[in-house]
């Protein structure tokens, strides 16, 4: 599996994002807007829908 | 080395690789490649006469690249053990017509150019690791024309030039007209405690003292030449450090605080001209020196992914080796059993990487001695009877203490106890629930749940704290006399990764409002890897929720230290709100969703065990 593109939603604040994720390199989320770290990854089909 | 190399309980394999590490404390086999050298070193006189006859000349990376070595060399003076090695990338082969002129002239006879490489398996209780660093490349900082102008150069390339082994023989020339500079200067922290995305943000501790002792040096062998030190901080903390500074500015050695912008050559005599704000005066100043050391940072090692992989260590922010615990356990890796020290921890001086060292080697000996050692109580264990081979717990185990299992065989996974450290995470994600935990189980937790949740359950945050730093947050802000709500119920598990979807969802059927689950940051994980888990498994949960109609914000995540006490509190006081935001028909909804849920699951479960008693 290798790093893709991805939408990253903060349940805290709402804020969505794009960023990119690494299945094999998994890093910390913070919310860039209110710092929480409840940052949902959104699955791919609904990510691509939002777009 | 030499030292180490005639220690008689020392085995010193030189020119060397791991391939691999399997096993656990007391029974680690590690299997070694030994690279084939070419020449036998026992015969070897070190007659260089080998050497002489080489045709093949190579930059030598010993010496920065200053001078040339043959393709048959001595690594430096002081090798061990002190013998030739054939370089074989850069031999032209021993055929007559190719070459073959070092065997032709080796009296002893001892090249053979058919050696191969070699496995050797070793058998050991402990590891200790000291696999170095390697330097920052300056190269990204252009404004110091570091790849333009000859007589710019770093730190590693000054300790050559001045070295007497080195290839001047210790004669200080500049590159460009062989000339001995009047003039030098030094910038510091190249690649350090940078901000702007070029170089690394930490310090690299030894830099600062390095530049100090070459100042010296200089000072020492070619008194009346002009040195001058560009800086943002002399850090010169360690025993004797800042007297050595002070004689350092005593001898004339002109330390300006403030880091050059620019650095330009003057085409006629080779010079560099340094544009700086000296912060002190707060006047832009233009300085003419014959040669330039950049005062390069240090970095983890480039091929420390690998040396990662072979203990499973895992790696603070800075890319250094992460310890056991930062204070009380420094030389400790999370790896029972395994050691580290020197630079691969942290950027460090040759005292310290010996006090390291030495502590690491104290430690190792402790197990030696003991010949057994206490195994943590807190272990996972296997049903063998609910797995399905499926091998997710082996992949999620960040200390490798599973053996992953053979589904042709039909052989479940077998926990290593000695190397299983408790983290649960392989519990939380069997999706057969075939792992449970001795202590923590479960039961346990789900007896918590249940008595949070079992009076009026609408009006309680179910938390899930890690053991080693959301709870310890917890006990922070209670001891700081922080505010927060009394609404907060504490559910301590040993890692935020035990956390299994089951509790969570269990806190929901019984009425919870909303969820925590919190844990250590990444970079302070006690479990090596097992938090990243976390993150994995409520991306999944979330998506549950969603499938099922319940809101996925009442489910929440955060990462809290136990010195974040002030986090614990304010997210506590943050989610208050947010618990009273959970109306009554939503709880009632998702309770009665999760009940229907939980009933096809046991259904599932009532057939799956009479299909297993029917075989
Ligand atoms: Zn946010």
């Amino acid at each position: 599996m290798t790093a893709r593109d991805t939408h990253f939603k903060c349940l805290n604040c709402g804020h969505e994002y794009d960023g990119v994720y690494d299945p094999d390199k998994v890093t910390e989320r913070t919310c860039p807007q209110c710092r929480s770290n409840s940052v949902r990854r959104l699955p791919e089909k609904k990510a691509t829908a939002k777009k | 080395m030499m030292d180490v190399g005639r220690h008689p309980k020392v085995e010193l394999m030189t020119f060397s690789e791991v391939e691999s590490i399997t096993g656990f404390v007391g029974n680690f086999n590690v299997r070694v490649r030994q690279k084939a050298r070419y020449v036998d070193a026992s015969e070897c006189t070190i007659c260089a006469e080998c050497a002489e006859v080489c045709p093949v000349a190579i930059p030598d990376a010993y010496q920065q690249g200053f001078s040339s070595r043959k393709a048959i060399y001595l690594p430096f003076p002081q090798a061990v053990p002190s013998a030739y090695v054939l370089d074989m990338e850069n031999c032209l082969g021993n055929n007559p017509i190719a070459c073959g002129k070092c065997a032709e002239v080796c009296e002893k006879k001892c090249i053979d150019y058919d050696d191969q490489d070699k496995f050797v398996d070793l058998e050991v209780g402990v590891i200790i690791a000291a696999t170095g660093m390697d330097v920052y490349d300056p190269t990204a900082y252009d404004e110091y024309g570091y790849t333009r102008y000859e007589n710019v150069i770093t730190s590693m390339e000054f300790e050559r030039l001045i070295c007497a082994g080195g290839p001047t023989d210790g004669h200080f020339i500049r590159p460009s007209d062989r000339k001995a500079p009047q003039s030098i200067g030094f910038i510091q922290c190249v690649g350090s405690r940078s901000r702007d995305g070029r170089g690394n943000p930490y310090c690299s501790n030894i830099c600062c003292m390095n530049t100090v002792k070459d100042t010296l040096l200089l000072c020492d062998h070619y008194p009346g030449i002009a040195t001058k030190v560009f800086y943002m901080d002399i850090r010169a903390f360690g025993k004797g450090f800042e007297d050595l500074y002070m004689r350092s500015r005593e001898e004339g050695v002109r330390y300006i605080r403030g880091i050059p912008g620019t650095v330009v050559e003057n085409p006629e005599n080779g010079n560099l001209v340094l544009t700086v704000e000296n912060t002190t005066t707060g006047q832009l100043e233009e300085h003419e020196l014959e040669m330039l050391v950049l005062s390069q940072g240090v970095i983890p090692r480039r091929d420390g992914d690998q040396i990662k992989h072979l203990l499973t260590l895992s790696t603070t922010s800075d890319g250094f080796i992460m310890e056991s615990h930062p204070k009380l356990k420094p030389v400790d890796a999370p790896t029972k059993g395994v050691f580290i020290a020197g630079c691969m921890e942290s950027p460090k001086d040759v005292k310290d990487s010996v006090t390291q060292a030495g502590a690491a080697a104290a430690r190792a000996s402790i197990l030696l001695n003991a010949g057994k050692t206490r195994i943590e109580a807190i272990t996972s264990q296997i049903n063998s009877e609910l797995c399905n081979f499926c091998g997710i717990c082996a992949k999620v185990c960040p200390y490798n203490a599973i053996l992953a299992p053979d589904r042709k065989a039909k052989k479940a996974p077998i926990i290593i106890q000695a190397a299983c450290a408790g983290c649960g995470a392989c519990a939380a994600e069997c999706p057969q629930d075939a792992i449970g935990m001795r202590h923590f189980t479960n039961d346990q937790i789900m007896a918590q749940v249940d008595a949070i949740l079992a009076v009026e359950p609408q009006k309680h945050l179910v938390t899930f704290a890690c053991n080693w730093c959301s709870y310890a947050g917890g006990d922070n802000a209670g001891t700081a006399r922080l505010q927060y709500p009394t609404s907060c119920r504490l559910i301590r598990t040993m890692c935020s990764g035990r956390v299994d979807e089951k509790f969570i969802m269990r806190a929901f059927r019984m009425g919870a409002p909303m969820v925590l689950v919190s844990g250590c940051h990444f970079a302070d994980c006690h479990y090596i890897s097992a938090v990243r888990w976390t993150q994995k498994r409520m991306d999944r949960i979330w998506s549950k929720l969603d499938r099922l109609g319940i809101r996925d914000d009442r489910l929440r995540l955060e990462w809290i230290s136990a010195a974040e006490g002030q986090k614990f509190a304010k997210v506590m006081r943050e989610l208050e709100d947010k618990v009273k935001s959970v109306t009554k028909e939503e709880i009632e909804f998702t309770m009665k969703v999760l009940a229907e849920e939980e009933a096809k699951a046991q259904e599932k479960k009532a057939k799956r065990q009479l299909e297993v008693t029917v075989l």
